[in-house]
């Protein structure tokens, strides 16, 4: 790949890239099904409302803790609900507040890193310093915290959620500006008269997106694997909500009924690989080292 | 080189050996006697018998504690001697005096007199505990001599002898007890410090001593030996934390318990099926109902009584009954079927959603309106009380009331409701007594009606002359009419809508005798045995 | 540089971290939208003046935000983490209860992590390529996208109710009464009693959960030894080590493995906070009365007292394990003795 001094290309040539992905492809077939998969998911919950059979929320006494039949494909619960149908329904939850997790969390993560980055000196050691104490917080532990002080709901678990989360943006970002400012192409912008604000937001972080994308796509499964647990817990929406994590939690209360648990519990687990599997094959693309 | 030379570190060995043996011996030769295991849903929120108001309480303090009266083991409508061998009224009905049975000892071996029964329910009365309302018509209690104890009454208390033979009148040994920061004084409710530690010992006459108790663990009786009555079977009886229904049937089914109290309606099937296991069932006196507060303030439009009538119609009883197991029946007001004067199941109510549209249309809501509905997260006798409050949700959705649901930890709750706060609110209650004038909590100036705002300033002076008749009146007859009165006025009028009444599924091992379900103290421990 | 000059240094920079900890939680606590009174205290204290005042003077309530936060700080520093509203116990006495439980567990569970990730880590790294890498990396794939509350419910159904395999919930049989309390450590404690009987009904209770946190973690600690083994093996000392005629075997366990180990040593340390939140989800499952189901029944309950006090504990543990795995650091890496 050629490269010129005063080259504004960004690192992220399509040509090369589209190679990568078919060799990938060969090489780590689980990329593709993970992307199958996925597809599968965000589908079928998007589409919730037309492929579900019955309303999620309509309760019916008789048919209560009924076995995978053929009008329900997935048994009911303990109310008379469709399995099949809350699964699907409560999907969309559990994927659209991983998404806007992960969306909030690296548009914070990614401000302050790079602000912090760019700075340099003792605001950087600051803003680092104050990074690292929430790092130091295990997870779901301060998830919990934070929707216990704020009450349990839905909004506050994402908001909880997206406070874990930012840190590692943070310092993923800075260091990629760190490098980046070392540029040539920024010392080349700056002699030109480039305000600082230019500088950092439209010279090096449109550089640093490769990887912040990459690491974003990655975390998805997590975001969604915490945000599974802490509605697991009770944080998350309200009890009647169909929610991937509350119903397996319900379902332990009737384990001989293992439809109650399995199926909302292997939802959450294919699709959170499913998103690995794409985020490993992603990772061996732009991984310095299988450039062999 | 080591220190120990081969030698000595194979008598070391050897040691070692043998110790363990010796004492995996002794552990065996432990496990002759003969241990009960129950598992159940712990809520308790103290061992003090002045303080106690709790389900796992109630098992423990009757099985370390006697009362002067008690109720025969099967049945509610009589009365037998405990403590006391003999009792007379006086004819106006305020003065009762008791015999007390010879030869009682306390655990500690010390004898049981007058004098103690005194102290017991001074201190009973002078903490001011969560059940010391009890005592409330308690004006005096004398020992005119070591073995009679005269209680006089400050007004007629037609089920004072019901209220004797709950938990909370158990006598206590007040050497012990004083030794431990008890005290029957006047301000016992600011100088007794004994609280804490009931939960490590009891100090009772009861037949089993209370060995430990780690909270949300377990419980351990042990057998007294200085018991007076007939010596109960088990020498170990422990009561086994197992918050889940599911998991105490994998336990019951393991063997690692041999009773579980928290067996769930849907779980009846599949134990009846396991050879060995059975399933014990009946009728509980447990009362669920919604309470809606009649405070503006909180209540918002539920504090309207046209709102709370709606919201009675609207509730699917059969559904609730389908839910809750084969002993569940439709209660008609605030008194459980079955308790003396209460109406029949000929008088529940039944669904009407159009008259509960109606009514809401009339009271201003035609389009209905939004609540929240604040409930504990627990599992009643077997019955997760969440999944009765999403049905609720989606009962009183149909008639266009949208419910937002908020569950919470039972402590908490509990306290919160206690307060008077909560708009809208699902619980359940227990009799505190087996009387039908524990119901009358349930009316304005009474803790029930307070709960739920509603007060004595806003009540009718109709309504309270009949709370205050009810209260007093001693012929069986009258009583019958009076609560029937009642629960009319409760049905009409009331800012309450029970809506079931729960079934009792305990599971045990078939080799269990004596399993029974008592109104008072559930499950009596002393009174089990064990086919070998 | 000398040893006791790294361990300082370490430990230096470990303290503004645990004060860091202290102000975060102190933050977070304040963020409550309800006054700390009615937070903190049960609803019957809240009506007694006298306790209420007892609660403000305690905790420096009166005074300003800073002067608050220097009070908490001081009684935190003397182990004061509040009382809990459930247990109406010192918070820190709760904790003393519940922590040796989830120790044990943590232990057990890192062996377990630590023998199928490294030994996944290393298969796949010396076979790399064959279909042995293949399965391996899959395996650990699955172990870190299992979402680890259903691999609990698996785990109980099958080799539990199913096959009778593990024992249940709990950690001990109900019938077995726990031995006398030397450190709260079921194992040990029973060793010192000499009850062999304690001991293996406490083993056979810690397989299965130990199982499936260890499968939990094992599979990120098996991905960082794979690609640190894979880095190491290409190195030059070790193609030296080959070219001196080593048998595989002692060039792999001799040169590669101890130098592999850094990374490796660092993913234990990240992944015992995983454990730690792990445990959260694994003891409510498995009924284990350790910090992990106390954490999650204080935050239902919303007992925040009880919250805090285990939110700062549970990160200073983590803060500390970090500590520890730096001065491992010291022993498995030459260039911080040359330093």
């Amino acid at each position: 790949m050629t490269s010129s001094t005063f080259s504004s290309t960004p690192v992220f040539d399509w040509r090369d890239r589209a190679n990568k992905v078919g060799f990938v492809l060969r090489r780590n077939p689980l990329v593709l099904i993970g992307v199958v998969i996925t597809i599968i998911w965000v589908l079928a919950t998007l589409f919730a409302y037309q492929i579900a059979p019955f309303d999620p929320s309509v309760q019916n006494i008789n048919d209560r803790l009924q076995a995978p039949s053929q009008t329900h494909p997935w048994g009911t619960d303990e109310l008379g609900r469709d399995i099949f149908s809350r699964v699907l329904h409560g999907g969309r939850i559990t994927i659209v507040a991983g998404i806007a997790v992960i969306v909030f969390g690296s548009l914070l993560g990614s401000l302050i890193g790079s602000i912090s980055g760019f700075l340099g000196g003792n605001w950087d050691e600051l803003m680092m310093r104050f990074t690292e104490l929430f790092l130091a917080f295990p997870t779901i532990i301060l998830a919990m915290a934070i929707t216990a002080a704020l009450g349990p709901d839905l909004r506050n678990a994402v908001l909880a959620l997206v406070i874990v989360w930012w840190p590692s943006y943070a310092r993923l970002m800075r260091g990629l500006v760190i490098s980046a400012k070392t540029n040539q192409y920024v010392d080349a912008v700056e002699s030109l008269g480039a305000t600082r604000p230019y500088i950092l937001f439209r010279t090096i972080v449109p550089n640093c997106l490769s990887p912040m994308l990459v690491l974003t796509t990655l975390d998805i499964g997590n975001a969604i694997l915490t945000f599974a647990g802490l509605s697991f817990l009770g944080l998350g929406a309200e009890p009647t909500t169909a929610e991937w994590g509350r119903m397996v939690a319900v379902g332990i209360d009737f384990f001989d009924q293992w439809w109650m648990w399995l199926f909302p519990g292997l939802a959450i687990a294919t699709l959170v690989m499913a998103l690995n599997f794409i985020g490993d094959g992603l990772r061996d693309i732009f991984d310095p080292r299988t450039r062999k | 080189m080591s220190v120990f030379s081969r030698p000595r570190r194979a008598l070391t060995l050897v040691l070692v050996l043998l110790t363990t043996l010796a004492l995996s011996l002794a552990a065996v030769r432990a496990q002759d006697e003969k241990v009960l295991v129950i598992g159940a849903a712990e809520f308790l929120d103290s061992m003090d018998p002045a303080r106690s108001y709790s389900p796992t309480g109630i098992i423990t303090l009757n099985a370390t504690y006697d009362t002067l009266v008690t109720f025969p083991p099967d049945t509610a409508d009589s009365f037998v001697p405990r403590l006391a061998a003999s009792w007379e009224a006086s004819e106006d009905g305020l003065t009762y005096t008791f015999t007390l049975r010879e030869g009682v000892l306390f655990s500690d071996g010390s004898p049981l007199t007058a004098s103690d029964v005194v102290f017991s329910f001074n201190r009973f009365k002078n903490i001011k505990g969560n059940p010391s309302f009890l005592a409330a018509t308690v004006e005096s209690v004398e020992a005119p001599d070591d073995a009679t104890v005269v209680i006089t009454l400050n007004a007629s208390d037609p089920a004072i002898l019901a209220k004797l033979a709950a938990w909370p009148f158990s006598v206590v040994n007040p050497e012990v007890v004083t030794a431990n920061g008890g005290t029957d004084a006047a301000d016992a409710d600011t100088t007794d410090t004994a609280d804490a530690w009931f939960s490590t010992a009891s100090a009772g006459s009861g037949p089993y001593i209370l060995e430990s108790y780690e909270k949300e663990s377990q419980v351990v009786l042990v057998r007294n030996t200085n018991y007076w009555g007939t010596a109960p079977y088990f020498d170990r009886v422990i009561l086994q934390n197992i918050p889940e229904s599911a998991a105490q049937k994998v336990a019951l089914e393991a063997g690692d318990i041999d009773i579980a109290l928290d067996i769930t309606p849907d779980q009846i099937e599949a134990i009846d099926a396991i050879d060995g296991l059975s399933v014990y069932t009946t009728g509980s006196f447990t009362l669920h109902y919604l309470a809606m507060n009649r405070n503006a303030e909180f209540g918002g439009p539920l504090a309207d009584p046209k709102v709370e009538a709606a919201v009675r119609a609207a509730i699917d009883y059969e559904g609730f009954r389908q839910l809750a197991g084969p002993g569940a029946v439709t209660p008609a007001a605030m008194l459980p079927v079955g308790m003396f004067g209460a109406y029949g199941t000929d008088k529940a109510p039944v669904r009407d959603l159009d008259a509960a549209k109606a009514l809401l249309a009339e009271a201003g809501y035609p389009d209905g309106f939004e609540t929240t509905l604040e409930y504990p997260t627990y599992t009643q006798e077997g019955l997760n009380i969440e999944t009765l409050a999403q049905k609720l949700k989606s009962d009183l959705a149909e008639a266009g009331i949208t419910v937002n649901l908020v569950p919470g930890d039972i402590g908490t709750f509990i306290e919160k409701v206690r307060a008077g706060e909560s708009g809208f609110f699902l619980v359940w209650w227990q009799p505190d007594y087996l009387d039908p004038d524990n119901y009358l909590y349930f009316l304005p100036g009474r803790n029930g009606g307070t709960r739920a705002g509603w007060l004595e300033a806003d009540a009718e002076a109709s309504l309270l002359e009949l709370r205050d008749k009810a209260l007093t009146e001693t012929n069986p007859e009258e009583r019958v009419k009076l609560f029937a009165e009642v629960q009319d006025y409760w049905i009409a009028n009331g800012p309450y809508a029970p809506y079931l009444q729960g079934s009792i599924q305990v599971g045990h091992n078939d080799n269990i005798v004596g399993v029974f379900r008592h109104p008072q103290w559930l499950i009596d421990v002393a009174g089990l045995s064990r086919v070998e | 540089m000398p040893l006791h000059l790294y361990i300082v240094r370490r430990f230096l920079f470990a303290i503004p971290l645990i004060i860091g900890i202290t102000l975060v939680a102190f933050i977070i606590a304040n963020a409550v939208p309800s006054d700390p009174v009615s937070a903190n205290l049960p609803e019957k204290s809240q009506n007694d003046p006298e306790i209420v005042a007892a609660f403000r003077r305690e905790w420096g309530l009166d005074k300003s935000l800073p002067e608050q936060y220097v009070t908490y700080l001081g009684n935190v520093l003397q182990g004061n983490l509040g009382r809990s509203i459930k247990t109406k116990r010192p918070v820190i006495d709760d904790i003393r209860q519940f922590l040796p439980a989830t120790f044990e567990l943590a232990t057990t569970s890192i062996i377990t992590g630590l023998v199928l990730g490294v030994g996944m880590g290393i298969i796949s790294a010396v076979w790399r390529g064959k279909l042995v890498d293949y399965v391996t990396r899959t395996v650990a794939l699955l172990g870190v996208s299992f979402p680890v509350f259903v691999l609990a419910l698996l785990g109980l159904s099958i080799l539990h109710a199913q096959l009778g395999l593990a024992a249940g919930p709990g950690r001990l049989d109900v019938r077995i009464t726990k031995p006398a309390a030397v450190t709260g450590l079921y194992i040990i404690d029973s060793v010192i009693a000499g009850r062999a009987d304690i001991l293996a009904n406490a083993l056979s209770h810690l397989i299965l959960p130990s199982l499936v946190l260890g499968v939990y973690t094992s599979g990120l600690i098996s991905r960082i030894t794979r690609s640190s083994m894979l880095e190491v093996l290409g190195a030059e000392y070790v193609r030296t080590a080959r070219s001196k005629g080593l048998s595989e075997r002692v060039v792999i366990m001799r040169h590669a493995f101890s130098n592999a180990l850094i990374p490796v040593v660092t993913v234990i340390g990240l992944s015992f906070g995983n454990l730690l939140s792990g445990a959260v989800l694994t003891e409510t499952i498995f009924s284990w009365p350790g910090i992990g189901r106390y954490a999650f029944q204080a935050s239902t309950s919303q007992d925040f007292p009880a919250i805090m006090g285990i939110s700062m504990l549970i990160a200073i543990i983590y803060v500390g394990v970090n500590f520890v795995v730096d001065i491992l650091y010291f022993f498995l890496d030459p260039r911080i003795r040359l330093a």
